[in-house]
């Protein structure tokens, strides 16, 4: 923009020249009392004359450019205006326009002089000048305004209209000029400058985003050539050939930065055209630094062309934005198309076109510049916002990805918990089949192999034999967690108040059964083995004492029952051996189930029976 | 730190089956003799009758009945006549079963499945004012008190002295009540109030509480 800023400057002072050199309707405001003088003398000098001559004097209309005149003239020429006065009022003088440096008197005494009236010159082009005069440097009747003006012919030389008349007037015209040349210009550069400095900073956080970048470097271009309407030296050039070479350059460099500024923002990159701007712009730009005495005087030669670039880029990329483009890009188009539309209508006022007396170009920069920082923003919140929207949509799909998940393992679990519910059962009802069911089988056999007048105690023996074991089974399989130590327990307790009631004395000793697990089948057979020894002792030894040891050692498992009544061998026994025939019968096989052995041996008194087994099956 | 006796003198069956409320008569008559009274009842609401018409010493409250759970009668009981002791009468214990039936104030429980001869003896433990304990329920009763490290709901605790634990560790690992006495150096009735108070521990303060309470652990159906 900064670039379209430019052509509108330069377009700008194209106008002012003209209108200058047309007179009369640049100074509307004048009245009875303001005199705006455009008849003048002129003469040449030296750089270094201290006093007019007295010679030479030709007659000029103001605003007068020497180089048309005295073409090659570089330094010196004298302006000589005349102007009447009561004498008993103070006056206003304003100076339109004084390039490039200059010094100025009122009948022979000096009211203001530009620090540098020789190379490097000051340069006092940008703003009008206004001074308050009275008397006693004011006389009644005719008075003499002499400028002195330093200019060199390749920068258009020149001295402007003089206006004379009520302080106030004048003074409002000065404000009037100064704001539309100066001020809004200064206002301008400053507003580029912090554009420029905020993006550059976006684009420093951020490089991958360059549109920032390119503006960034775009504005800086922007805000060095803008230097030109704020600088009132050409420091820290040593020569005004290469301050006007250096801002020749920025203007080049920024026509070249423009277009690829709009193409990134158009989402698009042509590397040759590119690489071709940005060649030609750095060329500019040595050649600027290294030869300022060519690059300076010959601008225009280069400037020129830049100027019907910059008007060509603008012109494709608005009617790009206008058929393909998004609403952000042409908002962009119609902000670079302000310039030259304002040029446009400038032209036209000027030329009478269109009625009217306001000249929009300096107004409407500021403007043109606030709205294309507001697109920048405007893309960078649309980006902000596509991010945004973005870490909603993942939020979004990071929790039904959770949730999915978490249906998943759920069901998974549902179906686990419901396997191992199936295999609990089906454990169930194998021990009930393998346990109970064995013991039930049998003693259906036996029943039916009974004589038919068996005593009723039998059955009712057999039946809590039954029980017994079903009880065993329940035990097991409810405790299923429980270690042997555990396991043994409700045997334990159980066998003990029935020995206790039959004033059986019953010792235990367990070692190392805490925290030894062994299969449920297993604890089971070990547990029936040890129920049918207890019974044995119980119901047929008629012993005083029976001890039972059950000791871990190692990897094996040792159980020993032993009793004090009537032994195996003794002659009283015979019941015991009929009534537990069958019983050993099936410890043996359990003992067997176990991969253990079983003894049974007579001891003094009673009976002993050993158990030895491995833990492992 | 004994019991309260109980003189089996008036007792209540709350029995649905004929079998085994006659076979609770003849253990009953075997432990205290032919002058004892016994009633029956084959329903919750026959003993509520029965409850207002005599003061039993003893309540013998089979679980499933008729019309009803015994573990809420006995909660009943609790609140409407405290005199009268009951005694749950299950069949195969499933320890939830017991643990509710102490919770609403029962304060021993006998298996069917034991002997006449263990039976008996459970009766003599109660007229000498003791309760006798198994290994299984020990075990949940174990569980039940706050554990060194990060302890259960408040609602579940009991707390016990370091007695009745120690007591309960044995019983637990299948020491009967000689053993228990031999290694404690107590008397076997003094091990049995122990167990006794254990049990009144379990009893919550009110019945509606203890009802509760059976209800959301899922004691109760």
């Amino acid at each position: 923009m900064a670039a379209l800023r430019g052509v509108v400057r330069w377009t700008w002072l194209v106008m002012l020249l003209a209108l200058a050199a047309c007179g009369g309707r640049a100074a509307p405001a004048q009245g009875a009392e303001v005199a705006t003088l455009v008849q003048a003398e002129a003469v040449r000098g030296q750089w270094n004359d201290t006093a007019a001559p007295a010679s030479g004097w030709v007659p000029v209309t103001l605003q007068d450019q020497w180089q048309t005149r005295w073409p090659g003239h570089d330094g010196v020429v004298l302006y000589r205006v005349r102007f009447e006065h009561d004498g008993t009022r103070p006056v206003g003088l304003l100076l339109h326009y004084l390039c490039m440096a200059g010094a100025v008197y009122v009948n022979g005494s000096l009211v203001a002089r530009d620090p540098s009236l020789v190379e490097p010159l000051s340069r006092s082009w940008m703003q009008p000048q206004y001074y308050l005069l009275d008397a006693p440097l004011l006389k009644r009747g005719e008075n003499e305004l002499l400028v002195r003006v330093s200019g060199l012919t390749a920068y258009q030389p020149a001295f402007g209209k003089v206006s004379v008349g009520d302080p106030r007037r004048v003074e409002a015209l000065y404000r009037d000029q100064k704001l539309v040349r100066f001020d809004l210009q200064m206002l301008d550069t400053a507003i580029g400058a912090v554009l420029a400095a905020v993006f550059g900073m976006f684009w420093l956080l951020r490089r991958q985003d360059t549109t920032y970048g390119w503006y960034a470097l775009k504005g800086l271009f922007g805000m060095l050539y803008g230097l030109n309407w704020v600088a009132r030296s050409p420091w820290p050039f040593a020569s005004t050939d290469a301050w006007q070479a250096f801002i020749a350059a920025c203007f080049i460099a920024l026509n070249a930065i423009f277009p690829i500024f709009l193409l990134r923002f158009a989402e698009r990159r042509w590397r040759r055209f590119e690489r071709t701007v940005l060649g030609i712009g750095a060329l500019v730009f040595v050649l600027a630094l290294a030869l300022p005495q060519w690059m300076g005087p010959y601008r225009n030669a280069y400037v020129a062309p830049a100027i019907a670039f910059g008007y060509l880029v603008t012109t494709v990329f608005v009617a790009w934005a206008w058929r393909h483009g998004r609403t952000d890009q042409r908002v962009l188009a119609l902000c670079i198309a302000i310039g030259p539309l304002v040029s446009v209508y400038d032209t036209a006022i000027y030329l009478g076109w269109l009625r009217g007396s306001a000249y929009l170009g300096s107004f409407t920069s500021p403007a043109t510049l606030l709205g294309m920082g507001f697109v920048l923003a405007y893309r960078f919140a649309r980006t902000m916002k596509r991010v945004e929207s973005f870490n909603l949509e993942l939020t979004r799909e990071v929790q039904a990805a959770t949730s999915h998940l978490a249906d998943t393992l759920n069901r998974q679990h549902a179906l686990e918990l419901a396997h191992s519910r199936a295999g609990e059962r089906l454990q169930l009802v194998r021990d009930l089949h393998d346990g109970f069911g064995g013991t039930l089988v049998g003693a259906i056999a036996r029943l039916e192999q009974a004589p038919a007048d068996t005593p009723k105690t039998q059955v009712v023996d057999l039946l809590k034999d039954m029980r017994d074991d079903l009880r065993l089974v329940i035990d097991t399989t409810a405790q299923e967690q429980a270690d042997l130590a555990g396991l043994i327990a409700p045997l334990r307790h159980r066998a003990s108040r029935l020995l206790e009631a039959a004033d059986i004395d019953a010792r235990w000793q367990l070692h190392g059964l805490d925290g030894l697990q062994l299969e449920p089948a297993r604890s089971l057979d070990l547990l029936r083995l040890l129920q049918e020894a207890l019974t044995n002792a119980f119901k047929h030894s008629r012993a005083q004492r029976v001890d039972v040891r059950i000791a871990r050692e190692g990897e094996r498992l040792r159980l020993q029952v032993r009793d004090d009544g009537v032994g195996l061998a003794e002659a009283g026994s015979v019941a015991r051996i009929d009534g537990g025939g069958a019983g050993f019968a099936s410890m043996r096989l359990r003992a067997q189930r176990l991969g253990g052995e079983l003894r049974v041996r007579a001891a003094m008194p009673g009976t002993e029976l050993l158990l030895d087994m491995p833990l492992a099956a | 730190m004994q019991g309260d006796e109980i003189a089996l003198t008036s007792v209540l069956v709350v029995e649905d089956d004929p079998a085994m409320q006659a076979r609770a008569r003849r253990v009953l008559q075997e432990v205290a003799g032919d002058g004892i009274r016994i009633e029956a009842a084959g329903d919750i609401a026959t003993a509520h009758e029965r409850i207002g018409d005599t003061d039993f010493t003893l309540a013998l409250v089979d679980v499933q009945l008729p019309d009803g759970n015994g573990i809420d009668f006995i909660a009943w009981l609790r609140e409407h006549a405290p005199r009268v002791p009951a005694v749950v009468v299950s069949s195969w214990a499933a320890e939830d079963t017991l643990l509710a039936a102490l919770r609403n104030g029962a304060i021993g429980y006998l298996l069917k499945n034991a002997e006449d001869v263990e039976l008996a003896m459970h009766l003599r433990s109660l007229q000498r004012g003791g309760a006798p304990i198994d290994p299984v329920i020990a075990r949940r009763l174990l569980q039940l008190m706050p554990q060194a490290a990060p302890v259960p709901a408040p609602a579940e605790e009991i707390h016990l002295s370091a007695r009745e634990t120690e007591i309960l560790h044995m019983v637990a690992r299948g020491l009967s009540n000689r053993e228990i006495a031999e290694a404690t150096t107590l008397s076997r009735l003094t091990i049995e109030s122990h167990t006794r108070n254990i049990y009144r521990k379990l009893a919550v303060g009110s019945r509606t509480e203890a009802v509760f309470e059976a209800q959301t652990r899922g004691l109760l159906h």
